[in-house]
């Protein structure tokens, strides 16, 4: 049951942050590892999905740290997305995977805390309050990572690529 | 309003977070500032992209696997269950004073012939006292076996006695 909840959440926020599916697949069988040898500690008062997130992320932030040296380039953005991509217009799918592609290129430049925060907030589209308690960080912090990170973001990807002025 | 300004405001700006006031003074500055107009633009579109980001579903064999977690875990808490049953901790208890013995008199030489002579000692001391034991109860039975015999004797003479009398 826990498997068929959670395991397409799971997998699609370590394929997001890492880049590479081979890393997100084992990523998410760690994650789910953790999760079975934690799930008797786990206090039925507090909010699952919160719970199991915050682990994600802890186990994504710290496996990246750990592995930084044997990083290679994130995926290719077609090799996995073209096929996902949800239904629109002709020109406006043209346009918007073309965006996605150098977002995905760029994404690794955020450290992995900017990274993060962007993928709750704009991806996953989850309220500042569920991502402070995820991160477990202040309200403002958490607003202010997100603001920095779609800084840097743009900063990398405007026309003229001159960067952030910040 | 400046650069630096905007770019703090940026996030607000983008989210509708900002009062009317806010709003006329960012658009101001935008329409002044072609580097803070071209950063906006691009995170407006950073940010509309990635809320359309494809979801992709997890491989059938990532799912295989994650689903043959929980009985690999339960077969090695079943393993585990079994090595620490509170029945089993008097066995360990005993075990630990053994080896605490046998370590003392394995490791040290001096020990172990002290060890030898004082257990040669009191074998010997013991066998005494049993054979001590054995002559005693050899004198014992001497004496019941005299007892018996005056008793029978001193019957015999009183149903001698009596048959005179009658």
């Amino acid at each position: 049951m826990l498997v068929n909840s959670y395991s397409k959440k799971i997998f699609n926020m370590a394929y997001q942050f890492t880049g590479s599916y081979e890393q997100a697949e084992d990523a998410t069988q760690e994650i789910f590892i953790k999760l079975f040898h934690s799930l008797r500690k786990f206090d039925f008062d507090r909010n699952f999905t919160a719970w199991l997130l915050t682990m994600t992320k802890n186990h994504l932030i710290d496996d990246y740290r750990r592995t930084r040296r044997e990083r290679t380039q994130r995926d290719d953005y077609d090799e996995h997305y073209l096929c996902a991509s949800p239904a629109e217009n002709p020109e406006n799918r043209l346009f918007r995977e073309e965006e996605r592609k150098k977002i995905w290129e760029k994404l690794d430049l955020l450290s992995p805390e900017l990274r993060m925060t962007l993928i709750l907030r704009d991806i996953q589209g989850r309220s500042y309050e569920e991502i402070a308690g995820i991160m477990s960080l202040p309200l403002g912090t958490v607003k202010s990572r997100v603001n920095r990170a779609r800084l840097q973001l743009a900063g990398l990807l405007r026309p003229d690529q001159k960067g952030d002025k910040a | 309003m400046n650069c630096r300004r905007l770019q703090d405001l940026l996030s607000a700006y983008l989210e509708g977070e900002l009062g009317p006031a806010g709003v006329a003074e960012c658009d101001a500055h935008l329409r002044t500032c072609p580097d803070c107009a071209s950063l906006m633009s691009a995170a407006r579109e950073i940010r509309r992209s990635l809320s359309g980001f494809p979801e992709l579903e997890a491989s059938p064999s990532l799912l295989l696997k994650l689903r043959g977690l929980p009985e690999k875990s339960k077969k090695a808490r079943f393993r585990l269950d079994f090595l620490v049953k509170p029945s089993l901790q008097p066995v360990y208890a005993a075990a630990t004073v053994l080896l605490v013995i046998i370590s003392f008199y394995a490791f040290n030489a001096q020990n172990r012939r002290a060890v030898n002579k004082a257990v040669s000692r009191q074998f010997h001391i013991g066998c005494g006292r049993v054979e001590k034991l054995l002559a005693r109860a050899e004198g014992i039975t001497d004496g019941m076996g005299a007892y018996r015999d005056d008793l029978l004797d001193s019957l015999k003479s009183f149903q001698l006695l009596r048959k005179k009398g009658e």
